[in-house]
C-alpha cells in the first residue's frame, strides 16, 4: 500500500509498549516451578557456601598465609601456562579439523567425523596412562601438553563443526564478491562466523584443565588439583586444601567472566534462515594427501595410542590375575552411580530449563545463569566441600555413602544435563500443547502424544551425557566412594598407582568400550539437531 | 457426530497481565456461520481475546457464551479441550514428529481415523498425496493448510484463526487466504480471524470488529465500516485517508477542497469547525492548469499497475500535507506539473474537538 502522507490520522493507536505486552502475555511461572528451581540453585550453590564456611572456620589469617606461599605461585604458574598452551593448541586443532571435515572434499569425511570425536569419550587419565606407560619422555609439562591436547580437543571440534555446518554460505560468497581472497575470506568471514563456537569450546577446555587431576598425577605434573588432593588424602590438611580450592574456584570464575566479556561483543547473525543452501565444499586439490595423512596422525595419536597401549599391557601379562567378577562388580557400581546421577541431574535440570525456555524473564535468566557457576567448581572441590559438610554438620552421616556421591556427581554434572534438557524443552513449545488441547486432547493425552515424543530424545541425550561423565569421573569418586567399593575408574586407578599396568589395562578398555555407547547416542542426537530445529515450526 | 456452527456472544471481557490491562470490556456478537474478523494493531489485545476464546487464558471478568452455553463467566471455565473450538495459530503449530496425515487425524478417534475423513480433508485443502510428508518438508502455505485441515477434522463449532497468513509472502498470502475463505464457507463453520491487516479483514470477512486499546471500537460489515467509520482515527486505520479541516455550512462542509456534500447529511450548527475525511479515490485529478476545481501541483506519483497514487500539494494555509488521489490505470503526470482536483461523492465529517484528533506523526509509517 502506498504511503499516504496527507492523512493526519493514526487510526487505532499502536500501543507504545507493544513488545512489553507480548512479553507479558507469557504466562507467569507457577510458584511451584519457581520454588523448585530456586531449591535446585541452592543445592548447586551449596559446595561454594561450604567451602567459604570452611575457610572461615580455619580463620582468615591462616587461609591468607596458606595462599601467600611460594608454593601457590608455582602452582599458579604451572596451571596457567598449561591452560594457555593447551587451550591454544586445542583451538587450532579443533577448528582446523572441523573446517576440513565440514567445508572441504576431504575423502572419507563421515568416517573422520566419527573418529575425530571419539577421544572425547576416553577419560583423560586413560590417555595419560596410555602414553606415560609407553615412554618416560611423556611426563611433566611437555607430557601434560601432549596428553591434554589429544584428550580434550574434541571439546572445540564439536561446537565448531556444528557451527560450520549451519554457517551461511552467502556470507563467504559476499566476501569473495567484495574482492577478498580465499585466505582473507577464511579469516575475516568463516572464522568470525565460528568465533562463538571456538570461544565456547576453549572455555570448556580451560575448565577441564583446571579441574583435571588423574592425568596430571600420572604425569607427575603439579597443579592446584594434584596439590589439593595430596593435602587432603596424604597430609589430611583440610585448611590448606580449602585455601588452595578457593584460589582454584576464583580462577574458574575468572575464566567464566572473561568468556562472558568476550562473548558479549561477538554476534553471529544469519539472515534468511529459511533459504538454506548446502555449503559448497572447497576442493583440496594437491593438499589432499598431506591433509589425509594429518588426520591419520591425529587419530593415531589421540585414539590409537591409548587403546593400543591398553591392549599391549593387557597381553603383556597380569591381566589373567584379574577375575571377571571384579570387573563386573566395579562395572555394576559404576553403572548404578552414573545411572542414578543421570536421572537425578536430568530431573534437577528440568524445572530450570522449563523456567528458562517457557517463562523467559530476567529472574529466570538470572537463575539459569547462576547455575553456570558450578562450572567453576572442579569435582575435587565439590567433593571436598560436601565431605566437609557431612562431617561437620551431619555428624559424619552420609560421608562416603552412595547418596552423597550421587549428589556430588549431580551438582558437578548439572551444567551438562541442563544443556541437553534445555534443547529438548525448546523442542516442545507451549503452542503445540495448546494446539493439541484445542483438538480435544486431555492433559495426560497431550503429555503422552505431544510433549513426551518431542522432549524424549533430548532427555535421553541429557541422560547419556551425564551417564558418560559419571562413567569417566575419577577425582570426586576417589574422595567420596563408599569404603570397600570400587568403581571402574577407582579400580583402574588403584592398579595403575601400583604400576600394575597389566591389571589396570582391562579396566581402561572396559571404560572406553562402555563410554562409546552413550557418546554415539549423544553424537547422533546433537548431529541432527540444527537441521531439524531450524525447519520444524 | 456433527456439530452445527454456533453463535458466539462475548460480554464485557477484561484481562490484565500483571498490572497491564490488555482487554478492558470487550463485547462482540458473532452470529452462527459468520466469518468475522477482529482487526487491530499489535498490542491492541486481539491475540489475547482469541486465546481467551480458545480457553488458553481465563478472563478476569466478563463472559463468553457459545450456542447459548456459557464457556467463561464468574463461575465457569470450560477447558480448551472441551470447547469444540478449533485454533489455527500464526505458525500453524504442526506436530513436527507426526506426518501430515497423523497431524490431521490427531483429534479423531481410532474409528474415525480409519475412514476416508483424513483423505477427504486433505483433498479439500488441496494437499492430496502429501499425507506421508512431515511438516518440515512442506512450504509455509502448505503447513497452514494442514493446520486448517487438522482443526476442521474435529468439526469445531467455531474456528479461530490467529494471523494465519502473516508468515506467508505476499503472493502466497492472497491465494491461501482465498482458499481458506472458500473452505470455511463450504464447511459453514463460524470463524473468527484475527489480523492487523485491514485489507485482509475487509476482503475476507462478513463482519469486521476493530479492536483498539483493549475495547471494540466498531463492529460492522466491511462496506459499512469503510463508508461510515465511527471516528477519524478509525477511518484512517481502515483505509487511506485525506483529513482536512472544514467548517459546517448548512448541509455541506466548506473545506480547502471545496464545498463538499456530507454523507448522511450534516447535523451541526453553521460555523462549527469540522474534521473532514476524503478518501483518495474521491479525489479526481485533471491535468489542466486552469479550469474548475482546486489548483495544485504534483509532488509524488506512484504507479501500481491497476492504479496510480498521486500526491498533490495545494496552495492553502489550512492544508500543509499533500492531498492523495487514487486514479485507475496509468496517469502520466510529471513532477511539479500543475493540476486541478475535484472531490466527487459525499465525504465524512465530524465536529472538531468532540473526538480526539491526533496530529499527523504516525500516518506515514503506519501505511508504509
Amino acid at each position: 500500500m502506498a504511503s499516504v502522507a496527507s492523512a493526519p490520522t493514526t487510526g487505532p493507536r499502536s500501543h507504545p509498549a507493544g513488545s512489553a505486552i507480548v512479553a507479558a502475555r507469557r504466562k507467569a511461572p507457577s510458584w511451584i516451578l519457581l520454588g523448585i528451581s530456586c531449591a535446585v540453585a541452592l543445592v548447586l550453590a551449596a559446595p561454594l557456601v561450604f567451602l567459604l564456611l570452611e575457610a572461615r572456620g580455619a580463620g582468615a589469617g591462616t587461609v591468607a598465609s596458606l595462599i601467600w606461599r611460594p608454593l601457590t605461585k608455582t602452582l599458579l604458574w604451572n596451571t596457567v601456562r598449561l591452560t594457555v598452551v593447551v587451550t591454544l593448541l586445542c583451538a587450532i586443532i579443533g577448528t582446523v579439523a572441523a573446517w576440513f571435515v565440514e567445508c572441504t572434499d576431504l575423502p572419507f569425511r563421515r568416517v573422520w567425523a566419527v573418529l575425530v570425536v571419539i577421544p572425547f569419550a576416553i577419560p583423560d587419565f586413560v590417555v595419560s596412562f596410555g602414553w606415560s606407560s609407553l615412554s618416560t619422555w611423556v611426563q611433566g609439562f611437555r607430557g601434560a601438553v601432549l596428553v591434554m591436547t589429544l584428550a580434550v580437543y574434541p571439546l572445540v571440534y564439536l561446537p565448531v563443526a556444528a557451527s560450520f555446518r549451519s554457517a551461511d554460505p552467502g556470507q563467504e560468497e559476499a566476501a569473495r564478491s567484495l574482492g577478498l581472497g580465499r585466505i582473507q575470506t577464511f579469516v575475516r568471514v568463516t572464522l568470525r562466523q565460528a568465533q562463538g563456537a571456538i570461544l565456547g569450546g576453549c572455555l570448556l577446555v580451560t575448565l577441564v584443565i583446571l579441574a583435571e587431576y588423574g592425568a596430571f598425577e600420572i604425569l607427575g605434573y603439579q597443579t592446584f588439583t594434584t596439590e589439593i588432593f595430596t593435602e587432603l588424602q596424604v597430609s589430611f590438611s583440610v585448611a590448606t586444601a580449602c585455601a588452595l580450592s578457593l584460589v582454584l574456584v576464583v580462577l574458574g570464575i575468572f575464566v567464566l567472566g572473561g568468556d562472558l566479556l568476550v562473548r558479549g561483543t561477538g554476534r553471529v547473525v544469519r539472515t534468511g534462515a529459511f533459504a538454506q543452501r548446502a555449503n559448497r565444499r572447497h576442493a583440496l586439490g594437491h593438499a589432499r594427501l598431506p591433509v589425509l595423512l594429518a588426520f591419520v596422525a591425529l587419530v593415531g595419536l589421540a585414539l590409537g595410542v591409548p587403546i593400543g597401549s591398553s591392549i599391549y599391557w593387557m597381553f603383556q601379562g597380569g591381566a589373567a590375575s584379574i577375575s571377571g567378577v571384579s570387573i563386573l562388580s566395579a562395572g555394576w557400581h559404576t553403572a548404578i552411580y552414573s545411572g542414578s546421577t543421570a536421572a537425578l541431574a536430568t530431573l534437577m535440570a528440568l524445572p530450570v530449563a522449563l523456567l528458562a525456555v517457557r517463562h523467559d524473564s530476567r529472574a529466570a535468566r538470572l537463575l539459569e545463569r547462576s547455575t553456570y557457576l558450578v562450572l567453576a567448581m572442579p569435582g575435587l572441590v565439590i567433593a571436598l566441600a560436601l565431605s566437609y559438610f557431612a562431617e561437620r554438620y551431619a555428624g559424619g552421616f552420609g560421608y562416603q555413602t552412595a547418596s552423597l556421591l550421587v549428589v556430588a556427581y549431580s551438582i558437578l554434572f548439572f551444567p551438562l544435563a541442563l544443556v541437553g534438557v534445555r534443547t529438548s524443552v525448546a523442542y516442545a513449545p507451549v503452542g503445540l500443547e495448546e494446539a493439541a488441547q484445542s483438538l480435544g486432547a486431555r492433559r495426560l493425552a497431550v503429555f503422552r502424544r505431544v510433549t513426551l515424543p518431542l522432549v524424549g530424545p533430548g532427555l535421553a541425550a541429557a541422560f547419556c551425557l551425564v551417564f558418560l561423565a559419571g562413567l569417566t569421573e575419577l577425582t570426586a569418586t576417589l574422595v567420596l566412594v563408599p569404603t570397600g567399593v570400587q568403581t571402574l575408574s577407582t579400580q583402574f586407578w588403584a592398579y595403575q598407582q601400583n604400576y600394575s599396568y597389566g591389571q589396570a589395562a582391562p579396566f581402561a578398555l572396559v571404560i572406553i568400550a562402555v563410554a562409546a555407547v552413550p557418546s554415539y547416542v549423544i553424537a547422533r542426537y546433537f548431529d541432527r539437531l540444527p537441521a531439524h530445529a531450524r525447519r520444524s515450526t | 457426530m456433527t456439530n452445527p456452527p454456533a453463535d458466539l456472544v462475548i460480554t464485557d471481557l477484561h484481562k490484565s497481565f500483571g498490572t497491564h490491562p490488555v482487554l478492558r470490556g470487550v463485547g462482540l456478537e458473532v452470529p452462527a456461520g459468520t466469518f468475522a474478523a477482529v482487526v487491530g494493531q499489535s498490542g491492541s489485545g486481539k491475540t489475547t481475546l482469541l486465546r481467551i476464546l480458545a480457553g488458553f487464558e481465563r478472563p478476569d471478568r466478563g463472559s463468553v457464551t457459545m450456542g447459548g452455553v456459557p464457556l467463561d463467566d464468574a463461575n465457569t471455565h470450560v477447558r480448551a479441550e472441551m470447547r469444540h473450538i478449533g485454533y489455527v495459530s500464526q505458525e500453524g503449530s504442526l506436530f513436527p514428529h507426526l506426518s501430515v496425515e497423523a497431524n490431521v487425524a490427531f483429534g479423531l478417534s481410532r474409528r474415525e481415523r480409519r475412514g476416508s475423513r483424513v483423505r477427504d480433508l486433505l483433498e479439500t485443502v488441496g494437499l492430496s498425496g502429501l499425507g506421508h510428508r512431515f511438516p518440515h518438508q512442506l512450504s509455509g502455505g502448505q503447513q497452514q493448510r494442514v493446520a486448517l485441515a487438522r482443526a476442521l477434522a474435529v468439526q469445531p463449532r467455531l474456528i479461530l484463526l490467529d494471523e494465519p497468513f502473516a508468515a506467508l509472502d505476499a503472493t502466497l498470502r492472497t491465494s491461501v487466504r482465498n482458499d481458506v475463505h472458500a473452505i470455511l464457507r463450504h464447511a459453514g463453520t463460524t470463524a473468527i480471524l484475527v489480523t492487523h491487516d485491514q485489507d485482509e479483514a475487509l476482503s475476507i470477512a462478513d463482519l469486521v470488529a476493530v479492536i483498539r486499546d483493549g475495547g471494540i471500537a466498531q463492529v460492522d460489515s466491511p462496506q459499512h465500516l469503510y463508508t461510515h467509520p465511527a471516528d477519524v482515527d478509525l477511518a484512517g486505520f481502515i483505509g487511506e485517508a485525506n483529513v482536512v479541516e472544514g467548517i459546517a455550512r448548512g448541509d455541506r462542509v466548506e473545506t480547502p477542497l471545496g464545498l463538499l456534500e456530507v454523507r448522511g447529511g450534516l447535523d451541526a450548527p453553521v460555523g462549527q469547525a469540522m474534521t473532514v475525511l476524503v478518501r483518495p479515490e474521491q479525489v479526481w485529478v485533471f491535468p489542466y492548469e486552469d479550469g474548475p476545481g482546486i489548483s495544485g501541483r504534483v509532488v509524488s506519483a506512484g504507479f501500481h499497475g491497476h492504479d496510480s497514487v498521486i500526491g498533490i500539494a495545494i496552495e492553502s494555509d489550512a492544508v500543509s500535507q499533500p492531498i492523495t488521489s487514487r486514479v485507475l490505470g496509468a496517469l502520466a503526470l510529471a513532477m511539479g506539473s500543475p493540476v486541478r482536483i475535484n472531490v466527487r461523492g459525499p465525504v465524512n465529517a465530524w465536529p472538531k474537538d468532540s473526538e480526539v484528533v491526533t496530529v499527523n506523526d504516525h500516518a506515514v509509517e503506519r501505511h508504509g
